[in-house]
């Protein structure tokens, strides 16, 4: 039993060394010319998580109105890379045949577009772009997180006037996208010329609400009389500070980021100073759109470009309408696909 | 490859016929036949199963990080100790990888080694603490697995400025995505089996011979079934609980550089999820939580099972609830048909 797995061993060893030839990768690419009744879409976040959900109803409105083979949304991947790398395979096996990708580790998410590409199915990077100069996907289309959290925070700075001290409650530190949200922070602060400071950056409370809550409370017990503003780069944590500032009553202004109820109710009773909103819907809708259509034969002008899904600051002079900025916005991104991203023959 | 620690009898007793465990009744056995009748029945519902390319090729890489990771936490369970910190030593370990790459340009052999180094001496670290100080394994690993989480966030940012090495050595990229199947001698062409698999493979061999042959080996299993009887009989207890604690390290270092050569980054979160796999293959295979006998073919099936179901359950397409719960259910159904079979056998070895 013993010698087997040695005999085994030292074939694969010699298979390895020198003498032997690598074969040309000859993994066939995906026949381009798709009908659209031919093209499966897999939208895929790095797990569940209340932004993803606008996604499952528009899977459902992509294949409707874009007359698609299927499309699927799939939430299983747990947050773990190497589960999702899993996921993408099984739906590839599965007969999905274009790829919509929310990577888990934007480090690491490169590898995963590689292989796709390598087999001919379109990619697109949504909701998060790869760590990184280089998109191997076809393109991103993501909010770009350090623009919306520059905006978060000037949003703050204008609240509080111009002065005064920020916290910024965030997600996983050891995600390029925090480093990213962070360092936007940072450019808006850095503006002021040291008319506001941050106090604290919390980082790694975006794993549930819970989580959220007790940093909030325990940041609030801490510091709570020396913070002016608390900026939000990350969804828990939007929702624990609107409701933690709301309960203790104390002068801090919220700036939070999405829609949640919670934070739009604040918005509306002032509690909230305002929220920045990201456009979940366009990136699974234009993104499915662009998958299609690079299913169908059109390349990238410029691939991997990265595409800014748009982020819209929401205070109560607009907390009424801003879903028609948002729409239009939407609009606008599959024109600019048609028109500028995409070389269609 | 089971090994396991037998009292030998006394040299005047009479020849005692060996307690025979019928076949039937082998955990090992019932592994195979699980995971037989799982293969049968997701090839059924989902021919997909079988297709090389996207569902066997990347089954094998999974399984064989996963029977590493798995070899990481036998090594010590063989003393009936935990390695808590199991995700994190990997995690330093190809931290150290990445390091010496992209700071003294070391290639990947040289890499591997530093890297393994690391995690072999964050092992002994830990086994050392638990040595000398005689507080619960669970206990030290847990702190070093919270004390590593930091340091490695404070490591990556310091040195990368980021949570990832931005280049990997030349190789990396071949062994995550190359097969023997690309490479060939004249016409003939290797099996597809991907190129991270002999890794794994050598892995098990060693933690098998190690215990199963060396004396090394056997003593730590005696330390794990009675420290204080395995003291008296003048084994270095310490320094074997130390040894076992390094073997873990290096295998933790080993699981680390797989899943970065299969995921593609030495990255920072790299290990968060080797915790609970790495106690279920092999527990499933027949290891004891109560250390003194470990079984290295149990825990390759035991990583073979919960990736097969994880597989399987995935192509199916479930939603995250109902993946969840089934994979709780056949998880739940596997233990128990094993404890089931463990049980009956000792009736009938009883009666008999």
């Amino acid at each position: 039993m013993k010698r087997i797995p040695l005999a085994l061993v030292a074939v694969l060893g010699l298979v390895t060394t020198a003498g032997c030839t690598k074969k040309a990768d000859n993994d066939e690419a995906a026949a381009a010319g798709k009908k659209p009744a031919d093209v499966r879409i897999a939208l895929i976040p790095g797990g569940a998580h209340p932004y993803f959900q606008p996604w499952k109803t528009t899977a459902a409105t992509a294949k409707t109105d874009f007359t698609l083979g299927d499309v699927t949304f799939n939430e299983t991947s747990g947050w773990d890379q190497t589960k999702q790398n899993d996921v993408v395979k099984s739906l590839a096996a599965q007969g999905y045949n274009a790829f919509g990708i929310f990577g888990v580790a934007p480090e690491n998410i490169n590898s995963t577009f590689e292989d796709l590409k390598r087999q001919g199915f379109p990619v697109a990077s949504l909701a998060s772009c790869p760590a990184g100069d280089v998109d191997k996907a076809d393109f991103c289309l993501s909010t770009d997180v350090e623009q919306a959290a520059y905006k978060a925070a000037k949003a703050a700075i204008d609240a509080i006037g111009g002065s005064g001290t920020l916290a910024h409650l965030t997600g996983n530190k050891v995600d390029s996208n925090t480093q990213r949200r962070i360092a936007g922070v940072e450019k808006a602060v850095a503006e002021t010329g040291g008319k506001v400071t941050i106090v604290q950056v919390v980082t790694d409370i975006d794993t549930d609400l819970q989580t959220a809550q007790k940093a909030v409370a325990d940041l609030l017990a801490a510091k709570g009389s020396q913070i002016s503003a608390i900026v939000n780069t990350a969804y828990n944590p939007a929702v624990a500070a609107a409701e933690g500032v709301a309960q203790a009553k104390l002068p801090i202004k919220v700036i939070a980021i999405d829609d949640d109820k919670t934070i739009l109710d604040g918005i509306k009773d002032g509690s909230v100073a305002g929220t920045v909103l990201q456009n979940p819907v366009g990136q699974a809708l234009v993104g499915s759109y662009a998958l299609m259509r690079l299913s169908g034969g059109c390349t990238m002008a410029q691939p991997g470009v990265e595409v800014d899904s748009g982020s819209f600051v929401v205070t109560k002079a607009n907390v009424a309408n801003y879903e028609t900025d948002r729409q239009a916005k939407t609009g606008e991104l599959r024109k600019d696909f048609d028109s500028k991203y995409l070389v269609c023959q | 490859m089971t090994a396991q620690l037998e009292t030998p009898a006394p040299p005047d007793a009479p020849p005692r016929t060996p307690h025979r465990v019928p076949l039937w009744a082998n955990p090992r056995v019932g592994l195979v036949v699980l995971l037989i009748a799982l293969v049968v029945l997701f090839s059924v519902l989902r021919p997909a199963f079988l297709n090389t390319r996207l569902t066997l090729t990347p089954l094998q890489s999974d399984i064989s990080v996963y029977l590493v990771v798995g070899l990481a936490q036998l090594s010590v369970l063989s003393l009936g100790h935990m390695n808590m910190a199991v995700g994190r030593m990997a995690a330093t370990s190809a931290f150290t990888m990445g390091l010496v790459h992209d700071k003294l340009g070391a290639g990947l052999v040289l890499s591997l080694i530093a890297g393994l180094a690391v995690g072999a001496l964050l092992g002994a670290l830990a086994g050392l603490i638990i040595s000398r100080t005689g507080v619960n394994s669970f206990v030290v690993t847990l702190a070093m697995d919270f004390a590593l989480a930091g340091l490695i966030t404070i490591l990556y940012s310091g040195v990368t400025g980021g949570v990832a090495f931005p280049a990997m050595p030349a190789g990396m990229s071949e062994l995550r995505s190359d097969t023997f199947a690309d490479y060939c001698i004249g016409d003939v062409c290797g099996p597809r089996v991907p190129l991270v698999v002999p890794f794994a493979i050598l892995a098990a061999l060693l933690v098998g011979l190690l215990f199963r042959l060396s004396r090394l080996g056997r003593e730590i299993l005696m330390t794990g079934a009675n420290q204080r009887a395995a003291e008296l009989s003048g084994i270095p207890t310490k320094d074997r609980i130390v040894q076992a604690h390094a073997v873990s390290g290096l295998l933790a270092a080993l699981g680390g550089f797989l899943l970065a050569a299969n995921n593609g980054a030495f990255s920072a979160s790299l290990g968060d999820s080797f915790l609970l796999p790495s106690f279920l293959a092999p527990v499933l295979g027949g290891t004891l939580l109560a250390g003194g006998a470990v079984s290295v073919l149990g825990t390759v099936l035991g990583a073979a099972l919960t990736q097969v179901i994880y597989k399987g359950l995935n192509l199916l397409q479930f939603q995250l609830d109902r993946l969840q719960l089934y994979i709780g259910l056949v998880l739940l159904a596997a233990l128990s048909l094993d404890r089931a079979r463990h049980v009956l056998a000792e009736r009938r070895g009883n009666r008999a």
